[in-house]
This record gives structure tokens, sequence and C-alpha cells, in this order.
């Protein structure tokens, strides 16, 4: 059979199916509009009948159960159970805090395991194209650091599955009924993606060429088909919880599952996990290569892994652009469906939050960049370029300082009336949304040059046209960060809030093209380019903390974000549904919050670094021992020297 | 389109694309969310 | 790892970075502390879930209300997300401006299509059905000033209670100096009867017209056998006439307890007599005796 095929209408069928369903905007207005089934009460469900009567002159009555009418009567529907305080476990710790530490880490893991073959995915099959080893190589590699965090991930699961029950069994109780048997359809699914994990890791030297190597990557694609249901399954749940559709206003279910899966926030977290996931598994597998290369022994291994390094950055940072697209519409539908709830994100008590997630993303861009800028110093060819990086990390620290300057400040009388008044007449309105938007695009259009510099850095252009299509390049940089700013100025502070808000979308539509240009223009430009030789390893060790420093940054703002979408149901388990009552339904201060996440993201430090040990482990052969002969004093090394 | 080659006619040429590509765009962005804008891009509502 | 051959070592060696582990460590940990630091820096706050408050209606004045309303306003309300002053705020700044004028203003407003006479009425309008008059310019995107983007505050996740609600409403007349018009609460609301989700339940259901109808409204059929339906529930009707008269019929209806038929359990429901009007019970019984025939009620109704 030609797997080729195969695996090529099964891509194309899946990219469809899901391009389409992604794009059918979920809402609940697809709610059902027939009221629950069972809402009478009528005469017939108060008269309770005892038992069969015969009257007589009757039939015999048969001995089989005969349905009445009133049996027939379907039950009232029940909702959401009204907790009070004393109706939750105590078990002499925070509840909350556990399943915070467990939710966090099985969601790190799970992220990481899903993102990995995605990208392997991909890296498979571009060396299957290019004919180059190397590629297939690092795609294994990456898969034997997966393996054994998948178990992980499991163990975590279980984990957080009784703590769920312990701790919240009414909450758990109602979640089971809204969402039934997908639950077990979620567990079952994990057979499907286990065979698949061990058949595409273990069959990967059987399946190596030609037609067979199809059908690794027929596997491969089995795989992720598995983890992404498994992943949008298990969001449901999460934004069930923030928007619940399908759903009374008692919490009894009234749609089917699709109603109930499909609320209005679904596909938004649904598009920014999937992106954030392969973000956030890049830069994992980046500090593999990044340990490995500063552990690396001969000179080709170091080309090695930086090349993996690279590359892993690469997948990182790709992924990581669109993320801020994304996010935007996730906060877009949460504003649609309530009001309330956006601003409680971030306008609210949440609104501190988005300024540490400034410091964050700002490490994020900063340690990116650097890593490129060092990266340059492996070709010659860079020498053109270098004197725009002073330039461009000016504008990224202007503007990361912009985009962490808050709005609202908690001061004393003393101090307002030292300022002035409530916010500082000039850095006030920095603290707004305008300002902050313009800085996030410009801080990604730079990026973007970043990039394109080092891509550049190693080829002249032969093309007759060269001169225009570099003129081109930079009028669109020039015209888009003035257009960024433009619109972030004009109708940020002097026009009315409607324009204010769609003005957003014209800047990030805006460093769109300037991406998206970018990646034409460079097509046309280098056909055919001269290369100049770049050499892999030829980069300075430090260049290599840029690569700890984006997971570290990465987990810990996974970890931000996620606070921020849980809590901002306040004190609701389900939203408008399920009060929560708990003793730790308040909103916790944000520095109890960062400790949390300093917590988890120690832990997954260390469990990660277990896992590139044993991946390292298993690729370690001790040497046999040789028998020494005891006139000679030569010995033969059995063990190499250094390390 | 030798021309182009100019380099000082090459940035003019560019610089008016890159304009009237950024123009279109706050035009198109802007309706799409029905925020329509007058020709000097001030709101039209 | 130190010391055992590893499969890739061939090559050119070199040096490896030494203590590589340690300092990976240390950077990683550093950094994260960065990020902790940083939280810790901020300014914290702590979002309490609101709790119940017993207010005591003997020490209760129109100012005191209105400061509880105010407390509202920023508390339990969570007014304040939204209606602030201008350029941060998404809804009107009711607080900065003159409450009463706005609602006048509002009220007088050709586009006002609402049910409200007052400011007081227009106010509470404007709490549970937001979208009745929309505020120009406020209005969500697109929707051209007819949807608005409040929630209703009476509904989840808010929930006030009325009594809330009137103080709010104190709360936004007293401060611009306007009179209080709303009523204090007097006494603690009766207890509201926990209602079992019921269906149809909006009011009393309107008389039948026919017997059978009525038969049909008071589900006769559940458990008496008649019109062509079984249940051995309770004493078939089929033939009640041959057993029971007029008198006797109506007992059985308006007072179940009083005779049971051998063999079956006292199970009727016994609030028939509140709830059918005469002429239902009349229809019924005159059904069940045989003096008019279905077909017949049939005509009667049509005419």
């Amino acid at each position: 059979m030609n797997l080729k095929t195969l695996f090529k209408t099964i891509l194309v069928s899946l990219l469809l199916i899901w391009g389409v369903s992604l794009i059918s905007v979920s809402s609940n207005s697809l709610a059902s509009n027939a009221l629950a089934a069972g809402t009478s009460d009528t005469v017939e469900s108060r008269i309770q009948p005892e038992g069969k009567v015969h009257l007589e002159g009757d039939p015999e009555p048969s001995t089989t159960e005969e349905k009445s009418a009133v049996e027939e009567e379907a039950e009232p529907p029940i909702g959401a159970p009204k907790l009070k305080r004393k109706d939750y476990p105590k078990v002499g710790a925070s509840s909350r805090g556990i399943v915070w530490i467990a939710a966090q880490m099985h969601l790190f893991f799970a992220a990481f395991v899903l993102a990995v073959p995605m990208f392997v995915l991909v890296i498979e099959w571009v060396g299957m194209r290019t004919g180059d080893e190397r590629y297939d190589n690092m795609a294994h590699e990456f898969m034997k650091i997966t393996m054994t965090a998948y178990s992980i991930t499991a163990l975590l699961g279980g984990f957080l599955t009784f703590a769920l029950f312990l701790l919240y069994p009414q909450l758990m109780n109602y979640m089971m009924m809204v969402f039934d048997m997908q639950v077990l359809v979620y567990a079952g699914l994990f057979f499907a993606e286990s065979a698949l994990l061990y058949m595409y890791y273990y069959s990967w030297d059987a399946l190596r060429y030609g037609n067979k190597k199809w059908g690794h990557l027929t596997i491969g694609l089995g795989l992720n088909v598995a983890g992404t249901t498994l992943l949008v399954i298990a969001n449901a749940w999460a934004t069930f919880m923030m928007a619940p559709s399908g759903v009374d206003v008692t919490g009894a279910v009234t749609g089917d599952i699709w109603e109930i899966m499909k609320g209005p926030l679904w596909n938004p977290v649904n598009l920014h996990r999937f992106i954030a996931n392969i973000a956030f598994g890049g830069a994992i597998v980046g500090a593999y290569a990044g340990f490995k290369f500063l552990s690396a022994r001969t000179v080709e291994q170091r080309a090695l892994y930086d090349w993996m390094g690279y590359t892993a950055n690469f997948i990182a940072i790709l992924a990581f652009l669109p993320l801020p697209f994304a996010g935007y519409w996730l906060m877009a539908e949460i504003y649609a469906y309530s009001q309330q709830m956006g601003i409680t994100a971030m306008g609210g008590i949440l609104a501190w939050l988005f300024i540490v997630q400034a410091v964050l993303i700002g490490t994020i861009l900063l340690a990116g960049n650097y890593y490129l800028w060092s990266g340059m110093s492996r070709c010659e060819g860079s020498k053109r370029y270098t004197w725009m990086i002073k330039y461009i990390a000016l504008i990224l620290v202007a503007c990361f300082l912009v985009w962490v300057t808050p709005h609202t400040l908690i001061l004393s009388a003393q101090e307002i009336k030292q300022l002035g008044g409530s916010h500082h007449h000039l850095l006030g309105p920095l603290g707004i949304m305008p300002a902050k938007n313009i800085a996030v695009n410009l801080m990604l259009i730079v990026t973007f040059l970043s990039f394109q510099l080092y891509r550049r850095a190693d080829k002249v252009a032969t093309v007759s046209y060269a001169n225009f299509l570099n003129a081109l390049m930079v009028a669109i940089y020039v015209v888009a960060i003035v257009n960024v700013v433009f619109a972030g100025v004009y109708y940020g502070y002097f026009t009315n809030t409607v324009y204010k808000v769609g003005s957003s979308v014209m800047q990030v539509a805006s460093t769109l093209v300037v991406i998206v240009a970018g990646i034409v223009i460079d097509t046309l430009l280098f056909k055919n380019a001269k290369t100049i030789p770049a050499v892999w390893g030829k980069v300075s060790n430090r260049s290599q903390y840029a690569l700890f420093a984006l997971p570290i940054a990465f987990t810990w703002l996974m970890a931000l974000m996620g606070y921020v979408r849980s809590s901002v149901r306040t004190h609701w388990h389900v939203y408008t549904v399920m009060k929560d009552n708990s003793p730790d339904n308040f909103v916790p201060s944000i520095g109890y919050a960062g400790n949390m996440m300093t917590i988890v993201t120690i832990m997954f430090l260390g469990m990660v670094l277990f896992i590139f040990w044993i991946a390292s482990l298993s690729e370690t052969k001790q040497s046999k021992p040789v028998a020494i002969k005891k006139d000679t004093e030569k010995q033969p090394e059995a063990q190499e020297a250094g390390a | 389109m030798r021309i182009l080659n100019n380099p000082v006619i090459a940035v003019v040429v560019a610089f008016v694309v890159a304009i009237i590509l950024f123009y279109l765009l706050d035009h198109g962005i802007m309706s799409m969310q029905g925020l329509p804008l007058n020709s000097d891009l001030t709101p039209a509502q | 790892m130190s010391g055992e051959a590893n499969k890739q070592d061939v090559g050119t060696p070199i040096e490896p970075a030494s203590n590589v582990l340690p300092k990976i460590l240390i950077f990683s940990i550093a950094l994260t502390l960065l990020f902790t630091g940083v939280a810790n820096l901020l300014p914290q706050v702590e979002g309490e879930a609101p709790v119940d408050k017993e207010i005591n209606l003997g020490t209760l004045t129109p100012e005191s209300f209105a400061t509880l309303g105010e407390s509202l306003f920023m508390g339990k309300g969570t007014c304040t997300l939204c209606h602030k002053p201008a350029p941060l705020g998404r809804a009107p700044d009711i607080q900065g401006e003159n409450m009463v004028g706005l609602a006048e203003s509002a009220l007088a407003d050709e586009r006002y299509k609402g049910d409200a006479k007052t400011p007081e009425e227009y106010i509470r309008e404007s709490m549970v059905h937001p979208s009745k008059f929309v505020v120009k310019d406020w209005g969500v995107a697109g929707s051209n000033d007819t949807t608005s983007p409040m929630p209703k505050v009476d509904a989840a996740p808010i929930e006030l209670s009325t009594v809330e609600m009137d103080a709010i409403i104190a709360y936004l007349q007293n401060k611009d100096g306007n009179d209080i018009t709303v009523e204090l609460p007097t006494e603690a609301p009766a207890p509201v009867e926990e209602v079992a989700s019921s269906g149809g339940s909006g009011g009393t259901p309107a008389p039948a017209e026919t017997a059978e109808e009525a038969v049909t409204k008071y589900g006769c059929q559940a458990c008496h056998s008649m019109l062509g339906t079984k249940s051995p529930v309770g004493p078939s009707l089929e033939d009640v006439s041959a057993r029971l008269n007029i008198e006797q019929i109506n007992q059985s209806i308006l007072d179940p307890a009083a005779v049971i038929s051998e063999g079956f359990t006292d199970m009727m429901p016994k609030d028939f007599a509140e709830k059918m009007t005469i002429k239902e019970l009349t229809m019924i019984v005159d059904l069940l005796s045989g003096k008019a025939s279905v077909a017949e009620d049939k005509k009667e109704a049509a005419q």
C-alpha cells in the first residue's frame, strides 16, 4: 500500500475538519430552546402510586411490571448543589492550594507531551524531505524525552483526580453529572494515545525509510490527533466552569454534550493552548539542547546541540509570536460573554497580574532576541547587520518599561496630595491599554526584525530587483511602526471606547503584515542567493543561558495566566451556576499567588532535570571491565577521561 | 522595471506602496468591526 | 553521565563547560525568584467573596440606608467595575454625575421605550432590564445602542436582592442631594417558599371549557380508567354512574377521604375543592354520571 497517499489523505481531512470547526464560532446560542424535559409539576407527578390495584371483576393483574403514566414522567432536572461552608472536606491544608499545585503540575507536563509530538512530526517530515539525517535524529531524541514525561503526566493526572474528588466531592459530582459519558471517552482515549506513542517511538528505526517512513508519519499523525482530542475535551471542563453552556440558570442540564462543550470560550482556549503548548514544548527541548551543548565533549557534539538549540528556539519563538493574538481573542470572548468577568480580569482585582505578565513576556522577548543576536556570531555575513542590535535593544527596553507601568496605584492620602491626583499625570496614561498595545506590537515587530536579520546573515541577494525589495521591506517596517503608534495614540486617547478597542486589531494586523511581508519578501529576495558559510557551535556559552531563561519564563507565565483564567470566576465553582462557599473562596493576594507559581516552577524544574537525566542515562553504556594483568603497568582505559 | 533599481525611485515607490497598503488595511480592519472611518481616518460615528 | 562512555562521543574532543548543572540550577532559581520578587513587591490586595450582613431595621434611617447602598455599589454590586469615569469606564459614570438628572433626561429621550415614569423606577429598570434603554454610545459594539453590556443585577453572578437594589437607588439619589424616594425595608421579607421547578405555573391556568379539558387539566386519567384510557391506580370510572349517584360523585371529588373504595388506599388529591371552578366540577360530574355524553360536551363547547 502506498502509505504516502494514506498519510496525505488523513492529514488533509484532519486539517479541513479542524479548520471548519474552529471557524464555526462557538457560542452558547446553540443551546436548545426546549425547556428541560420534565419540568412540569403536574397532578400526575404528585400522585404517588403505591402498588398494583386490582378491582373486583377486573382481569387478573399480570405479574410483569406495567409502567403507569406516573412512572414514565421524567425526573425533574437536578441543578447544581448549593453548598455551605461545612459541606467542604477539611484536610488540615488549603484544599485550593493542593488542587492548584496538582493541576498546574499536570498541565505543565500535559502541555509538554502534547506539544513535542507535534513539532517532532514536522521535523521528521522535514528530515525526510531534505534527506538530512540530523533532523530525524533530533526528532527521535525529542521523543525520547517525551516518553518519561508521559508517565509523569499520567501520575500527576491521577493525583489531581484523587485530590479533586477528595477535596471537592460535590463539585465533581456535579461535573460528572454534566459531562456524563464524555469523561469515560476521555479516559478511553488514553489507550489510543499510549498505544500510538509507544508505537511511534519504538518503531522509529524499523520504519525508517521509503514507504515505511510514511507509515511512521501516519502513526505520528494519529498520535497528534489523539493528543489534540484529549486537549479539547479537557479544555471543555475548564471553560464550562468559566462560561457554562447547555445548562439552565440552576445548573440543570438542558442541552446535549456538544452544547455543553461548545461554550463561548472553548475554541479561544483551544487555539491559545494549542499554540502555547508548542511554544512551551519548544522552549523545554531548547533547554535540553542548551544543557547538552554546555556538557558537550566533542566539537561535533557542540555543533549538533547548537543547531538543535537554534531549531528549538525557532519553534518556541515562532509559536510564541501569534500567542498575543490568540490571547486577545480569548479576552474578547470573555468580555463578550460577561463584561463583568472581563473587567475583573483586566480592570479589576486581577489587573496587577498583567503587569507581572509584562515582566515575563519582556523576559521571553529579551531572551529570544539575545539568543538571536548571539547567534549572529556563527556567520561572518552578520557583521552587516550587527549595528542594528543596539537600536532593537533600546526599543525593546523602552517598550518593556511602558508595558510594565501600572495605571492605578494604591496611594495614601499624603501620596495623592503629592501626586496631585490618584494617577500620575505623565505616567498614568501609559498605564492603560492603548499604550500597552503600542508597546507589545513594537516589541513583536522588532523581535521579528532580529529574526529576519539572523536569517539574512548568511545570504547575499543576487536577484536584479534586490534594491526595490529591500526598500519595500524598510518602508513596510517604518510605516507599520508609525501606524501602530498612530492607532494607539489617536484612537486610544482621543476617541471613544469602542474605537479604542477596535484600534488594537488594527495594530495587530500591522504587525502581522510585517511578519508576512518579511517572509514573502525574503523568499523572493534570496532566490539563488549566495551563501556565506555559518559554523554551528561557534557561539558563546553565555548565549545558552537564554535557552534556560526561556522555559523558566514560559513555565512561570503559564502558571500566572492559568491562575488568572481560573480565578476570574471569583467566588464561583461554575460561574453563575454553582457558588463557591469553601474557606478558600476569596481571590488571594498576588504575592501568595506568585509564591505558588514559584513552588510549581521549581518542582517542574526538578522533574524536567530528572527527565533529561533519564534520557541521557538511556544512551549511556558502561564499558565492560577488562582484567588487569599483574605484570604490566599499562591499564587499558576502561573509562573515558574527563567529565 | 529597471527604473526601480534607482535607489531614490525605489525608496519613494516603496514608501508610497507601503502607505497605501496600511491606509487600506486601517479602513478595512475598522469597517470589519463595524467602526467606519472617514477619509482622514477619524471615526465616522 | 560522568566517566561513562556516551555513544555520541566520537570526534574532536574539547573541554566541556564546568559545573554545568549547578550553574543552570542557580540561574533558573534566581530567575524564578526574580519573578516571585516582582509579585511580592506589588500592592497586595485580597478579594473577599460577599458575606451576608445583618441590618438592624430599627435603627435604619434614609441616610444610613443610602450609606449601605454605597457600600453595596462598591462591593457586592460590583458596579464600579464598569461605572467609572472616562476614559476607563465601560458604562456611564453614574457616581460622578447627577443620577437623578441622568434619569430624567433618559426618560425624556425620544428613544426611551421602557415602562418607568420616575427616576426611581428608571434606575430600578436599568438594573433589572438593562437593555430596555441604552444610553447613547454605550451599547454593545455593532448593536447600535439597542443591547446593553450590563448584566441583570438580580441574576447570577451579582444576585442583588430587592432590599439591596433599593439601598443602591437610595445612594444614587442621595449622593447628589436629591430626595430619597425608596421605601425603607420595614420587616423581614416573608420567607420565600422553595418552589420545586415547575412549568406552566406562571399564574392560574385558564378554566377548562369542556368536561374533557377539565379531566385532562386535573389529571384524572393518571389514576382512573376513563374516556378510553386505563389506569389501575384508582377505581375505574368507566361505569361509575352505576355505583355512585351525583352526590356521591361530588363528594368523591371534593372530599376524597370520606369514602375509600374497597381495595384502594387514601391517595386521591384533597385540593380539588380549592382548585376547581364550579363550572369545571359540574362538567366532570355530569360526564361521570352520564348526564352528558362526550359528544354532546363537544357540541356545547363548539357553540
